[in-house]
């Protein structure tokens, strides 16, 4: 999560201790989902970055290998070719969506702390997909913005993911309104995390980590407010923490 | 599922007496999704034939609403036009599909039972996309077999949907991977089997649960296995495994 370094690893920890690994009945079930399909087919390359993630000192976060199938599926499926990527981290879901595209394709990719980014890009120039991504450094609205402000860029993107971190859920709403021009007509954005780790539901009084809680009420507004848009059909899947897919069609 | 009838009713008696409708954590997280996503959103027609389909005693063979969301957007999003179903019940899947496809988008579907297909028909009728669909009652192995015969259905298919009897599942895919297009999409429902897949031996399981379960375990390892497809296991509904057909 893009914050600074000790704040990230007492984050890191605390999510850590929550108990479910996904929002599945049970953590015997998602590790059947990652043995039975996953494992053996994860490229290297990603088992490297998530090996090397792991090993970390600040142990920065769980990577969900059932990510990686899910958006390689998912870009080939749609043939992406342009796509972005808001808050990349390690690079997980980042080297995921580079290994699915094809080799002219772009990616645009914007963190707010490149140290995290370099961290992983040695795997991912490794991998051969390093050329795809233009890596920027910093808040994505002044970017978004900017983007926005030419009208060539208008439906220029087939798939954008916004991988949420603590500060970007305020944010979330903020970089949908610009997104929904930036995303072609047909295309996707897919905004992570909208299960928040199944505390959507839990009861009012229900013992919560306080940065749970806090952002909680971001999600729940997020949701609704997704669901809510004329401009998208949505769908929530549970893959991982949750990810709210968003096909643009008007 | 494709048995006789009386089997089909208790069957789908005591499925219901397992506890989680989802695979989800809990039955509220579930609840959740389908209030802010999938109700709000949901077409007339599904609603209609869903409140049809609650009201019959095999009910719980459906295809649920944030499956029929998920299959209405992933067809959108590959511009299928050529599908297949294999079990089609009352046809709650075959709607959401029948609504996703263009149309001039056909659709190929096959259940044991016309009887039950009947009674959702009208409603696929009011939405005005029923003659997509041909639909061909008995057992699809034999129309399998007469499609593969003729070289000019090879790759013809965009989408192939099963959701069916879990024994024939493996004998299914021998021939669907040579009628779905490379670079389209097959789609097995039920491959997590109310999550009694990492179930422990000793765990009380419904006769029904646990014969079939050892046919998903295979199918699950024998998909996994396959080089000419790419997989995603996604545990929407009782979960589904999508195969991309690579060559």
């Amino acid at each position: 999560m893009a914050t600074n370094g000790e704040e990230q690893q007492s984050q890191a920890g605390r999510h850590q201790e929550v108990e479910h690994k996904s929002v599945l009945q049970s953590d015997a079930l998602y590790q059947y989902i990652l043995e039975t399909s996953v494992y053996p087919r994860e490229p290297e390359p990603m088992k490297e970055l998530r090996e090397l993630t792991a090993k970390h000192p600040w142990n920065l976060m769980t990577t969900s290998a059932d990510e990686w199938q899910f958006l390689n599926m998912l870009l080939k499926l749609i043939n992406a070719k342009n796509t972005m990527e808001i808050g990349v981290y390690t690079g997980y879901s980042l080297l995921a969506t580079a290994l699915a595209l094809p080799d002219d394709a772009k990616i645009l990719a914007m963190d707010i702390n490149r140290e995290n980014y370099e961290l992983g890009l040695p795997v991912i120039q490794k991998a051969g997909v390093a050329h795809k991504i233009e890596f920027k450094e910093g808040p994505a609205l002044p970017v978004l913005d900017k983007l926005v402000e030419d009208e060539k860029n208008h439906e220029s993107y087939d798939f954008i993911f916004v991988d949420a971190d603590k500060d970007n859920y305020i944010n979330y709403i903020n970089y949908h309104k610009r997104l929904i021009d930036l995303v072609k007509v047909g295309g996707l954005i897919g905004y992570d995390n909208t299960l928040w780790n199944g505390s959507v539901v839990a009861p009012p009084d229900a013992p919560m980590r306080k940065y749970v809680r806090y952002y909680r009420d971001f999600v729940l507004e997020i949701n609704k407010a997704l669901a809510a848009d004329p401009r998208i059909e949505i769908c929530m899947l549970p893959v991982e923490d949750g990810i709210t897919v968003c096909r643009r069609i008007q």
